[in-house]
């Protein structure tokens, strides 16, 4: 232990990872009344974490993987230990996290000032970013699951934050009960692997998958069961309508949770073992399929909606798809590189929208532009900048990803893989784009021009602002709009840094067909632009329709509008199985069996007890012949 | 005449009659007597294998003037109550005390 005190590697690794959690048990306990020393603590935390893992990642980038762990617990012939594990997607993905919680806590100084719960905020964004700072670097599966049911429990007190608001408090339940279906496969995985492997070990579990030192039944069917949790975590079809309902909470929180921490970690925890799912070609196919369905499910969710928040959390449900998608076809650098931009624009939109919500008190981007949502330029721009990486446009962040991932898909044997990408791509950018045109050039031109009085609160409300709380919002925008114009430029680097940490096990990936590459770059280019060029020509020239070609057929918009009626059909499904059945089976089990058999054993008691209760006669000398006769047949007994 | 069985079968009529007694008198002054000849039936018995079997002729002795220091201390705790059941009822009969009937 002594020397690893003196490891500036172990020392940076569990300060930066275990600060967030100080300073959430600091602000819980000590400073809960006192708002602004509680940012101060949690914000001088976290960018301490940002900056340990910055340090790591630097003097670590061409380090071989670092290991430290140590005997959590034995139990039979198991060992269980508790450790981190330092590789090139750990670090990167721990760098991820820091940054851009500490960049969204920072905006949410300017955003949640005034804010009651300001200081329970505050905790609970701790207690967020030490859960997935710890999921991330965890060396072991069990360990990865316990953090990854505290980034689950986290991002349920941050949904409901606003606890008093009926809706809010119900979405909250809504993620966490969902997540948790999820989980159960995951368990159920992690001790299906126990009692058959023997062995949790992130590294090792890997070695032995990629070098077949397992069955690969095996590996297919804890692959699957692992593959459940990632559904239930990044939102994958079917348990993906608690993302959209998570917007309830305050709009920095949905920042960093479609970004960085809550559904990445699903990813994350797919790519982690990606070696080990990679060896199984049928749970590849299967989580191929779903990312599939879950990326065109949500895509024509966002198409119909009107909420700003709304349209971005379909289309990180779709983006989710996308990378399982890539990660399905055995694209592990397109997967996890597109996790890396993504998390970046992601959070830039939301952020920005965040500003615009702020300002104008609704989330209807109908409203925000008639109110005059273009006058805020800086927003605006970063916006725009943000939907343009969305929608895979050369040269932001999400191109350079985006044509990643198709390129993988069009190196699979199937083309339907590849269509239904580009598919997508057209859809992303064309509900991107609606947004964008919404605001840019509303309806009947921008209200405030007719209404003196609107114009001026909307004005007004802008001066009225603090300079500073505006530029606590601003700043980390354009910190991230700026990553979003550079992130692109460093795909080849990354790849190299990612390959690294797969190459050592000899796994075979699909790399990109070189023949292929240069066609599909034109064809996603062109899918991109089509879809802001279909927008440009519904909602943004002079005199266009902007009800959108989906507006035309009220059925399809009602179908996409109720979310293809997955609410409803838990609904359904949650009334007759849980509430009809299984909820009216226990009642009737509590009753019938257990109140029953209860109340039958003192009746018997008691009714037996009246029967033979003329025994006791009261009369002293029968009660001593019967002993007598007793002693005496004992003693015959005895005798013979 | 000086053979163990007599003395058995002495202490054995003696038993036979106190428990004949003690099941059949009504009077609790009467069980308490018969009890008193339960005893002595059995301290005859020591006394009479303390005579003709035992090498150390002093324990059968000891034992028997227990049992009579025992009987002492029965019948004043057996009179006692006697006493205080015939208070409550002015009857010292078997019968009449049925309270505990179930």
């Amino acid at each position: 232990m002594g020397e690893f005190l003196k490891d500036p590697v172990f020392l940076a690794t569990v300060l930066g990872t275990t600060l967030p959690f100080f300073s959430m048990a600091a602000i819980l306990i000590l400073t809960r009344s006192n708002p602004g020393l509680s940012s101060k603590i949690s914000l001088a935390a976290i960018s301490t974490s940002a900056a340990c893992a910055l340090y790591l990642l630097v003097k670590l980038h061409s380090a071989p993987p670092v290991q430290f762990r140590t005997l959590w617990f034995t139990s039979g012939n198991l060992n269980v230990t508790f450790g981190y594990y330092l590789d090139s997607l750990s670090l990167l993905m721990l760098t991820i996290v820091g940054v851009i919680s500490c960049l969204v806590q920072v905006y949410s100084v300017g955003y949640m000032a005034g804010d009651p719960g300001c200081s329970r905020y505050y905790a609970f964004q701790s207690l967020f970013a030490w859960a997935m700072m710890n999921n991330v670097i965890a060396g072991n599966m069990l360990q990865l699951f316990v953090f990854w049911e505290l980034v689950g429990l986290a991002s349920y007190f941050l949904i409901g934050f606003y606890y008093e608001k009926w809706s809010a408090s119900q979405a909250g339940k809504k993620a966490f009960v969902m997540n948790r279906v999820g989980d159960v496969g995951f368990l159920l995985g992690l001790i299906f692997l126990l009692i058959y492997f023997g062995n949790l070990e992130i590294p090792e579990l890997n070695h032995a998958a990629a070098t077949h030192g397992m069955p690969r039944g095996l590996i297919t069917v804890s692959a699957l069961l692992f593959f459940c949790g990632v559904i239930g975590k990044s939102a994958q079809f079917p348990l993906l309508t608690w993302l959209p309902d998570a917007m309830e909470g305050p709009t920095p929180v949905s920042a960093l949770l479609h970004s960085a921490t809550m559904v990445a970690a699903g990813v994350y925890m797919f790519s982690r073992i990606f070696p080990f799912f990679s060896v199984s070609p049928d749970a590849m196919e299967i989580t191929l399929a779903v990312g599939t369905v879950t990326m065109l499910l949500s895509a024509t969710m966002a198409i119909v909606s009107y909420d700003v928040k709304a349209v971005w959390a379909y289309s990180t449900i779709s983006q989710l798809g996308m990378m399982v998608m890539a990660l399905g076809a055995g694209g592990y650098f397109a997967g996890v590189y597109h996790l890396t931009t993504h998390a970046g624009f992601k959070a830039l939109l939301f952020l920005c929208s965040g500003i615009f919500i702020h300002e104008f008190h609704t989330n209807d981007m109908r409203i925000i532009g008639r109110q005059g949502g273009r006058r805020l330029k800086i927003p605006m721009v970063c916006m725009t900048i943000g939907a343009l990486a969305l929608s895979g446009v050369f040269p932001f962040s999400g191109f350079f990803s985006k044509e990643a991932i198709l390129a993988v898909l069009a190196a699979h044997p199937n083309k339907t893989w590849v269509a239904a990408g580009l598919l997508g791509t057209v859809f992303t950018a064309y509900y991107s784009f609606r947004l964008i045109f919404l605001i840019l050039f509303p309806e009947g031109g921008i209200a405030g021009k007719a209404h003196g009085p609107h114009a001026d609160s909307a004005q007004g409300n802008e001066d009225e602002h603090p300079g500073y709380i505006f530029w606590t919002m601003a700043i980390p925008v354009m910190v991230l709009a700026g990553a979003t114009m550079v992130l692109g430029f460093v795909e080849n680097p990354l790849r190299r840094f990612l390959d690294r940490s797969i190459q050592t096990l000899a796994v075979q990936y699909v790399a990109g067909h070189e023949g292929m590459a240069g066609r599909i770059l034109i064809l996603g280019s062109c899918a991109g632009l089509f879809g802001i060029a279909l927008s440009w020509f519904e909602f943004g020239r002079k005199g266009a329709g902007r009800i959108g070609f989906v507006g035309r057929f009220p059925a399809v918009w009602k179908l996409f509008d109720r979310r293809w009626f997955l609410d409803d059909f838990f609904r359904k499904s949650l009334d007759t199985v849980v509430y009809g059945g299984l909820s009216r089976l226990s009642v009737k089990n509590d009753n019938r069996v257990i109140d029953g058999g209860i109340d039958g054993i003192c009746h018997l008691t008691e009714g037996v007890g009246r029967r033979l209760s003329f025994l006791q006669s009261g009369m002293l000398q029968y009660n001593l012949l019967v002993m007598l006769l007793g002693a005496g047949a004992a003693i015959i007994l005895l005798l013979v | 005449m000086n053979h163990l069985s007599t003395y058995l079968i002495i202490s054995a009529l003696l038993f036979s009659l106190g428990l004949l007694g003690i099941l059949q008198r009504r009077s609790l002054i009467g069980m308490l007597i018969s009890v008193e000849l339960l005893l002595n039936a059995a301290n005859l018995n020591f006394m009479a294998f303390n005579c003709f079997l035992a090498p150390d002729p002093a324990t059968g002795q000891i034992i028997a003037l227990f049992v009579m220091g025992l009987a002492a201390a029965e019948v004043a705790i057996g009179l006692s109550i006697i006493l205080a059941l015939f208070r409550k009822m002015h009857s010292v009969n078997i019968e009449l005390a049925q309270h505990l009937r179930g």
